[in-house]
């Protein structure tokens, strides 16, 4: 039998002003178990503390029971007092008496008698506590960010520069994401890749961080502090070490297929360099173009490479790491053509989504920076930009905003005036949204200096006449049907999660929400975590986003993933599920319903994985054969604790 | 038709090949009216073998024995244990699998379809013909059942025979089995839950009163239990101090035992041990009618299960029994589970 | 003239909204009848049928089980399962003729303080005519 002490607070006369408190300790110190019962008012006070510490020593209590306000409040007060005094903290529980009673009441009497049944429920309740201690985990001080965009090459950085070892694995062939491909950036109208590269550059001469470009995810198990990841990395058939980089490979290589980083506007060999500031700086053979290698059916590149840099026995490689924290920063893709048919993208060369024309506007782009026609190298006079295109759409499209279009369209208008002096820009929007520093601004500009005529309506048809885009709408603040004859269309569309994104949501555990986009722990408090511990969100993969709102998250993701990695052992709350082998028959049911994937079968018994439990319960409440419960909180001190509550 | 001589043959075929350590199935009572379960070991003793509508039992539940066993077993005979199943039988089968609470080649199911017809009603069949000892039971394809006894033949509806679950089967045919015999006819029943629906239109305090009296006669036997496949957990909630105590178990353990349920028969310990039970086996029960066939006091125990059968279906779409692969109704859930019933 | 009849209440709340949302009730001193004692689980996942049960054999005239909005469970889908499992349960006592009023579950939010309120009131004004629970009872 434990020797239980019960302590019950005036909170002034918070609580002693309806609950008779010298009743309930009379009534308390009568009860099975409870060797000492005394009231005092205020006992988060020192005094008051050192009340419980003095009556723990004197009476040999081994268990306390606080009358109190919310746990939220003191528990953890209470537990560290009772530890000063030698006790095991989890042999400390609180009943509340103030926010689920003398504050809801008024009459005293009845009042009294709920607080001595809450009171006695939790005295119920710590007689079957058993002792605990934290659960400590060690930690791997190193991490993994998946995704070289912006936010991934980001975070890597912040990681790296503050001494961290990175694996950063990106997908394709170079690091740079979709910020490599844009011209200028609002609201600055910086160069996209002046301001990019050098970070490429960083990142590739960075002791602590091990590219992996060509690379993915192939599988993640273990849990916060000590994930395995293993990790594909795809052959490229070209040795980076032996390269020179002399470009004599594409000029012999015979295939030509729509070039990813200009967005099909030009073409690339089957052996190519995604363009030329490239991280890692080499060629790739990219195997689903190239006409085969097994049995090999041209091999031209090799026996122009001097070098010998090609290898055509390249095999795909596992890499295994052991990380510590993950970020996760996939970032976005555009939505699909396909799925725009209706504004003839895809299907007339001159309608363009805003990504070709970020390509069209660049320096380094297809037409070297002049704004041409893809149909006829033409230059364009009349321009029309349509904004949400697949966005705020929730019947056909997408629900949401994509929230970047607006700035970005607006900084379309001001680039092609830029470029064309003499052409009209014309822009269809539902409104504006310019909501960040210098935002407003920057659209006003494009308004006011550069022209950009801004037609308030939606497009109803687009369609090829005559060398010309007709573009047929209406402008909803004028009611006046607008026919515009345009030369060239430029699509705001949605973005997107990028491809795959559900496909390693689902090996790294974490929820995609309803769009498809990562989920964060919490929308407002916990925003660059995801539900799972250790693992972060940066970027555009938890949800449109410009640069600066990505770089920002990148940095949080970094700075989350470093109070982890600073820390030797993680400590976690040991009110975890633990199974009765003796009842349990294998049948997995329990497994199934864990949202923490922390239960497995092991020899035809559940067993738990500590370290992974938050302590739900869920799997108690499904078990049939009681073989499964959480510490401290265990079937049998609920019941205990419904008898108390009923006054018997 | 189910041949009794294909079941013989397939039965000897198996213990011949040593297919399975022993076969499990049907054999004449020497006193009673329903046959019995036969233990069959040697090819010799496949004669003993009986199929007829009056195979009601559920030897699924023999399995539970035989895992006892097995575990207990040194260097157990891993060869499968020979079955003979009915629909219903086949869908425990399933469950059990489900819960993996056995493997798939623990066992060898001779699938017997009940085409059209199922199982008699012992208690009802003995109305009908008054003591005398039953030599046949056909069934005329029609709707009737042709009884023959030393008196002759009668000729009974089957409607006024037939186990009550059977009337209201709608799968009389195995669903997973090694060999099947008989067709996989399917029977068209207008509303399999007519009889739950019957209680449920009666008032609260009518559905408390029926009840009542029917609970207040169970004297806690645990027949409902130990012949259901279901339970075969070793230490059931509703009465912990049952197997799982041993003589090793210190009055400490003792006390660690929830007391959910007194072992006294009295009426609220009676509906919380038959409340217990029906939501340990919502989306698990099967209806085979075993615990009300069990019950010695007439208590119509398939109404809890099928009330709860009736709601999985209703409210999550779940029918229990059909695929083992799916996980268990509490284990799952959708995100349009209704909620109207929430405040 | 007789004593009026108050109900015994047991309600099973879940640490992260109801428990919470009655911590609110608290804070904003709302008042509301006293014939709920509470008892805080981690989730609304966490609560057995058989507690449930225990608690009307028991004595309990009533019983409630609150936890996190749908979509809003702390652990992220307890809640979902205890719809299912309470559902069923539900269905169950109705079948076997307790009065529905006397077993009710609800949702309630951290933010939902006023509603936690509520719905203790009109759970008491609704068991108040019912007089006790004897049906399940235990009187051993
Ligand atoms: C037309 C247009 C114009 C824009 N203009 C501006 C502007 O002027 N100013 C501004 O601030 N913002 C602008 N943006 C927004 C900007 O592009 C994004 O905010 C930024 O690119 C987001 O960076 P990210 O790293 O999150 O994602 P991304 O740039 O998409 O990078 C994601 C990276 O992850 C990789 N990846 C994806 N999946 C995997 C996987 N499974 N495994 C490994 N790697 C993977 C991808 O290959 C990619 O390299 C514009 C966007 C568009 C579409
Ligand atoms: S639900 Fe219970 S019996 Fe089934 S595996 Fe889990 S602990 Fe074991
Ligand atoms: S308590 Fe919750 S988290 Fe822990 S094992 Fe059970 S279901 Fe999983
Ligand atoms: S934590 Fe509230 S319902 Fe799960």
């Amino acid at each position: 039998m434990k020797r239980t002490g019960v302590f019950i607070c005036h909170c002034g006369i918070n609580i002693a002003g309806t609950v008779d408190v010298k009743k309930v300790a009379k009534e308390l110190s009568n009860h099975t178990g409870v060797v000492h019962s005394e009231e005092y008012i205020y006992m988060c006070s020192d005094p008051g503390q050192n009340l419980i510490i003095e009556a723990i020593k004197e009476n040999q209590l081994d268990s306390v029971v606080v009358a109190c306000c919310s746990p939220t409040l003191h528990e953890t007060t209470f537990r560290n007092t009772v530890k000063s005094a030698g006790i095991n903290p989890f042999q400390c529980e609180i009943a509340n008496i103030r926010e689920q009673c003398s504050w809801v009441h008024k009459d005293m009497e009845k009042a009294t008698e709920k607080a001595i049944k809450l009171t006695k429920s939790a005295v119920e309740r710590v007689h079957r506590n058993e002792s605990l201690d934290p659960i400590s985990i060690p930690v791997t001080r190193r991490a993994l960010v998946v995704g070289g965009g912006i936010a991934g090459i980001q975070s890597a950085l912040d990681l790296a520069n503050s001494g961290y070892e990175v694996i950063l694995v990106e997908r394709s062939p170079s690091i740079g994401g979709h910020m490599i491909q844009l011209s200028e950036t609002f609201p600055t109208l910086d160069c996209s890749q002046c301001i990019l590269t050098p970070k490429m550059v960083e990142v590739s001469k960075h002791p602590k961080i091990k590219l992996l470009t060509y690379s993915e995810i192939q599988d993640i198990s273990g849990y916060v502090g000590n994930f395995k990841v293993k990790i594909l990395k795809k052959p490229t058939y070209v040795d980076p070490d032996k390269c020179t980089l002399c470009d004599e490979c594409t000029k012999v290589c015979p295939v030509v297929v729509p070039n990813e980083f200009d967005l099909g506007l030009t073409g690339r060999r089957a052996v190519y360099m995604p363009f030329p500031q490239a991280i890692p700086a080499t060629y790739t053979l990219d195997i689903k173009s190239c006409p085969g290698l097994l049995p090999i059916a041209c091999g031209k590149c090799a026996d122009v490479c001097e070098p010998e840099a090609i290898d055509y026995d390249m095999k795909p490689e596992i890499v295994e790491e052991e990380v510590g924290a993950i970020i996760v920063a996939t970032g976005f893709d555009l939505y699909d053509k396909e799925l725009m048919a209706e504004y003839g993208h895809g299907k007339y060369a001159d309608v363009l989504d805003g990504l070709q024309f970020e390509r069209l506007c660049s320096a380094s782009g297809p037409t070297t920076g002049k704004i041409l026609r893809p149909s006829d190298h033409k230059e364009p006079k009349e321009v029309v930009f349509i904004q949400c295109v697949g966005s705020r759409d929730p019947e056909l499209h997408c629900a949401y905003c994509s929230k970047i279009c607006c700035m970005y369209t607006a900084k379309h208008a001001m680039l092609y005036k830029h470029h064309v002096p003499d052409g009209q820009a014309y822009i269809f929007y539902i409104d504006i949204r310019s909501g960040g520093k210098g935002y407003e601004e920057f659209v006003q500009r494009a308004v006011e200096e550069d022209g950009a005529l801004y037609l308030r309506g939606k497009v109803s048809k687009i369609f090829e006449d005559k060398g010309k885009i007709k573009v047929w709408g209406v402008d909803t603040l004028s009611g006046k049907d607008i026919e515009i004859d345009a030369d060239m269309v430029v699509l705001a569309t949605a973005m997107r999660p990028s491809e795959g994104a559900e496909e390693l949501a689902k090996k790294l555990k974490i929820a995609l929400d309803k769009d498809g986009f990562l989920s964060e722990a919490h929308p407002k408090l916990r925003p660059v975590e995801s539900v799972t511990p250790g693992m972060f969100l940066a970027g555009a993969a938890q949800a449109p986003k410009d640069i600066p709102e990505a770089v920002a998250q990148a940095s949080g993701a970094a700075a989350k993933a470093i109070a982890i990695l600073s820390q030797e052992r993680l400590f976690h709350a040991p009110t975890v599920a633990k199974v009765n082998v003796n009842l349990c028959t294998g049948c997995g049911m329990c497994v199934h319903v864990c949202p923490y994937d922390s239960l497995s079968l092991k020899d035809g018994k559940a067993e738990v994985n500590e370290v992974l439990c938050e302590g739900c319960g869920t799997c108690s409440a499904t078990c049939l054969r009681a073989a499964i419960e959480v510490k401290n909180l265990t079937p049998l001190q609920v019941n205990e604790m419904i008898g108390a509550s009923l006054g018997g | 038709m189910v041949s009794l001589e294909d079941l013989k043959k397939e039965a000897k075929q198996i213990l011949k090949e040593n297919k399975v350590k022993y076969i499990i199935g049907y054999k004449k009572s020497t006193n009673g009216l329903m046959p019995v379960p036969a233990f069959i070991k040697e090819p010799e003793e496949v004669e003993k073998l009986v199929w007829d509508p009056t195979c009601v039992f559920n030897l699924t539940r023999y399995l539970v024995d035989e895992k006892r066993r097995k575990t207990k077993e040194k260097e157990p005979d891993e060869r499968p244990v020979g079955l003979v199943v009915k629909g219903c039988d086949s869908r425990a089968i399933n469950i059990l699998l489900q819960e993996k609470f056995i493997n798939r080649e623990d066992v060898y199911l001779l699938g017997v379809s009940c085409e059209n017809t199922g199982v008699l009603d012992e208690k009802k069949l003995t109305k009908k013909i008054k003591g005398e000892k039953v030599k046949k039971v056909e069934f005329d394809e029609k709707d009737n059942f042709i009884i023959t006894t030393q008196e002759g033949k009668t000729k009974i509806p089957a409607k006024e025979i037939l186990a009550n679950r059977c009337l209201e089967c709608k799968a009389n045919f195995p669903v997973i089995y090694d060999v099947l015999l008989g067709e996989k006819a399917k029977r068209s029943i207008d509303n399999p839950f007519e009889s739950i629906e019957k209680i449920e239109s009666l008032s609260t305090e009518e559905r408390w009163t029926f009840w009542k009296k029917q609970l207040d006669k169970c004297i806690r036997c645990y027949a409902c239990r130990s012949v259901c496949p279901m339970c075969y957990c070793d230490e059931c909630v509703a009465d912990t101090i049952s197997f799982a105590v041993t003589a090793d178990t210190t009055a400490e353990e003792k006390a660690q035992k929830i007391k959910w349920v007194e072992k006294s028969p009295v009426s609220s310990e009676n509906f919380i041990y038959h409340m217990v039970r029906a939501i340990h086996l919502a989306g698990r029960c099967i209806d085979c009618g075993e615990c009300e066939r069990a019950c010695p006091l007439d208590i119509p125990l398939r109404f809890l299960n099928r009330k709860l059968e009736k709601e999985a279906k209703e409210l999550f779409g779940f029918e229990a029994g059909f695929d083992p692969d799916q996980p268990s109704l509490i284990s799952c859930f959708k995100d349009e589970d209704p909620e109207d019933f929430i405040r | 003239m007789a004593e009026e009849f108050e109900p015994k209440i047991v309600a099973f709340l879940c640490k992260w909204c109801s428990s919470a949302g009655s911590d609110l009730a608290g804070v904003s001193r709302m008042e509301y009848p006293y014939n709920v004692v509470p008892i805080t689980v981690m989730c609304s996942g966490s609560i057995s049928p058989l507690y449930i049960l225990s608690a009307f054999s028991r004595g309990a005239d009533g019983v409630l089980v609150s936890g996190c909005h749908p979509g809003d469970c702390h652990y992220i889908k307890g809640n979902f399962y205890a719809r299912r499992r309470i559902a069923l349960i539900n269905k169950l006592l109705d079948f076997i003729g307790l009065e529905p009023q006397r077993f009710q579950m609800s949702w309630v939010s951290a933010a939902e303080g006023t509603k936690y309120t509520e719905i203790i009131k009109d759970f008491v004004k609704e068991l108040k005519p019912l007089g006790p629970q004897t049906k399940l009872g235990r009187d051993l």
